[in-house]
């Protein structure tokens, strides 16, 4: 969650002070110091969001009381998930109204700074890494794609039950049963690596499809079925930095490439890329 | 860390631990299974004994869904989220 350059999100020192939540870095420009931020919502129980500007950075900021942002408070919000999203999407909603201005480097959720001299400090000193990052993703954006595995009919537990003994198979098992159990879990498994290998030659093929139109790439994680509900078994969760001007060469790609694969492609953005502004 | 919290009631608790031992049982059975399969496709095994072994397994598949049954635990809870690695055991 924190940055490596971030300050602790302790703040413990003066808990019942203000900190300084930095939402987004962008270039300074005569237009950035022109912009108007008031009516741009910030964080829960914080104050109004300002920009903070150092020679060559603007940073997007809000003062927030450092009691509801120490490790301890965020932990728990960090179980809550009806809590999190409100505090993450608090933060998505400042990160796009300035996005939707000019190139910015997003930051993590909860990256707080001791006061404003601190945050200034900061961005003095990484200046360079921003920099590289803003020119990284300028006119670029992010786009999701996800890749589910084509859903199959259930094979194996229609007939799966049927040899066994209606007295619950206490009883001495019918001659040769033993055999068809091995055989049918054997045709189970078989078409279950098969039906794997598959699902990953698809995603390999989307990804590699997808690395040509993109000026960069990341694989993540792809997620079980628990978190998200669904039953359909997830083979990609890739994210790519597009230039603006190819959105739609990647919209195409991807209607392509499901028909082609008969897989469920779903595509997401344009993002704001927050995969793609730390190191390069 | 972001799990939900945890279910500190005892009746919770007797349903967890039976839900855990369960789980380390089906895989070791499902280890078994694999395991005689993977014999079977050898073939060092005579008619007699792939038939033997696999009435075993058939009726230990069947004691385990009888023993989720009565435990009111689901055959998917048996399979953990093992994060990055996957899950415990193959999903269908």
């Amino acid at each position: 969650m924190t940055t490596q350059h971030s300050d602790s999100r302790a703040a413990s020192a003066r808990p019942d002070e203000g900190v300084t939540y930095v939402f987004a870095v962008c270039r300074s420009t005569r237009a950035t110091s022109a912009w108007n931020v008031t009516g741009v919502t910030g964080m829960p129980g914080g104050e109004a969001v300002r920009l903070l500007s150092s020679d060559l950075l603007t940073a997007v900021v809000q003062t927030v009381p450092g009691s509801d942002f120490t490790d301890t408070v965020w932990q728990r919000r960090l179980a809550d998930r009806d809590e999190i999203e409100r505090y993450a999407r608090a933060h998505h909603s400042v990160v796009s109204a300035v996005a939707a201005h000019t190139a910015v480097v997003p930051l993590p959720l909860a990256t707080l700074y001791h006061d404003d001299t601190r945050a200034r400090q900061v961005l003095d000193h990484e200046s360079d890494r921003f920099h590289a990052a803003l020119k990284r993703i300028a006119h670029h954006a992010e786009w999701g794609v996800k890749v589910y595995e084509p859903s199959t009919p259930e094979p194996s537990q229609a007939h799966g039950e049927s040899v066994l003994q209606p007295d619950g198979g206490r009883g001495a098992p019918a001659p040769g049963a033993g055999l068809a159990y091995l055989n049918r879990k054997r045709g189970v498994q078989v078409q279950r690596e098969k039906r794997r290998e598959q699902a990953l030659a698809v995603a390999d093929s989307v990804d590699a499809e997808l690395r040509g139109l993109a000026a960069a790439s990341r694989r993540l994680r792809t997620h079980g079925a628990a978190l998200s509900g669904d039953q359909r078994v997830h083979v990609l969760n890739a994210t790519y930095l597009v230039a603006d001007g190819r959105a739609d060469q990647v919209r195409l790609l991807v209607e392509t490439l499901e028909e082609r694969t008969g897989a469920r492609i779903e595509l997401s953005g344009p993002w704001v890329p927050y995969s793609f502004v730390g190191e390069a | 860390m972001t799990g939900p919290r945890v279910d500190l009631s005892s009746e919770q608790m007797g349903r967890d631990l039976v839900a855990l031992v369960l789980t380390v049982v089906e895989l070791l059975r499902q280890l078994m299974e694999r395991q005689a399969i993977r014999r079977v496709e050898q073939g060092d095994l005579n008619e007699e004994q792939v038939e033997e072994i696999g009435t075993t397994l058939m009726l230990l598949d069947q004691r385990m869904k009888e023993l989720c049954e009565q435990h009111g635990v689901r055959p998917e809870d048996l399979n953990l989220d093992l994060g990055p690695l996957g899950t415990l055991l193959p999903r269908d």
